[in-house]
């Protein structure tokens, strides 16, 4: 099991690099949505359910729903693939650098091996911890949920000014 | 290092590098900034995990809500780009250019 889960963390760099080195958006947006698949594997190895469902619905539900409908903007007839020149020589790059991070990782740190003990080696629980750290939220945290809630609403009324047209819209070089 | 902090490490660098060294989109950038917010969420999420503190859960779901409002903003910017230039290349966004 701890060799399985180290393939999530495996996967889940893999697919940065993948984000990193996008030819098109259409495979950044691809590459993005499976390497989130990936971290929430990550997650749920060190015990971390509620938190890896959250980022499943909010960040890919949501945020990268968007992002793959914007990506329709960037149309382009003849998208680059990965077998490209550039998509080649970009992919080989990115893994030098992650080569890199692991040798002078080793040299000054030192390796502990490969695989980390997963969280059920420690007994099976009803509700972990980041479910009930949350909960904090409605008795600590109040003040700041609140701030949190009128910062996301003040997001909607922004974005809706920056993508007025006609007269009092952003961008305008003409 | 244990190997996973090392994944999500070498993850914010490599999207770091990304946005660095992006090419000709605007929403190349904007995704490689959602990766950098995707390794960052994963590791405030494993911070209070594996030092059993439960009150820091808090950091990541702050994280992850602040981070919607950012991304939302982007893509209303990369719109207002495509339909002021037509496309969101970035050799148009050059008016401050000499």
């Amino acid at each position: 099991m701890m060799y399985f889960m180290f393939l999530f963390g495996f996967c889940f760099v893999f697919w940065m690099v993948g984000v990193s080195c996008n030819p098109s958006p259409y495979y950044g947006v691809l590459s993005l949505i499976l390497g989130a698949a990936s971290g929430c594997g990550v997650l749920v190895s060190v015990g971390g359910s509620f938190v890896s469902l959250v980022l499943f619905l909010i960040y890919l539900g949501g945020m990268l729903v968007i992002f793959a409908y914007s990506a329709a903007l960037v149309a382009e007839p003849y998208p680059i693939g990965w077998g490209s020149l550039w998509g080649v020589v970009y992919m080989v790059v990115y893994v030098l650098v992650i080569i890199g991070l692991v040798v002078i990782g080793h040299w000054l740190w030192g390796t502990e091996g490969f695989g980390h003990i997963t969280v059920d080696a420690g007994g099976l629980c009803v509700v972990r911890l980041d479910f009930s750290g949350v909960s904090w939220f409605y008795y600590l945290g109040n003040v700041i949920f609140l701030i949190a809630g009128w910062g996301l609403l003040l997001t909607l009324f922004v974005v809706l000014e920056l993508v007025r047209g006609l007269s009092r819209g952003v961008l305008r070089a003409i | 290092m244990t190997p996973l902090h090392f994944s999500y490490l070498s993850a914010f660098i490599v999207s770091i590098m990304g946005l660095s060294l992006h090419r000709t989109y605007l929403i190349s950038t904007l995704l490689c900034l959602e990766s950098m917010m995707l390794s960052m969420f994963i590791a405030l999420s494993m911070w209070p995990i594996q030092l059993q503190t439960s009150s820091f859960m808090l950091t990541p779901m702050l994280m992850l809500s602040f981070s919607a409002c950012e991304a939302g903003t982007g893509l209303s910017l990369l719109v207002a780009s495509s339909r002021t230039h037509g496309s969101d290349h970035l050799q148009n966004l050059n008016l401050l250019q000499c």
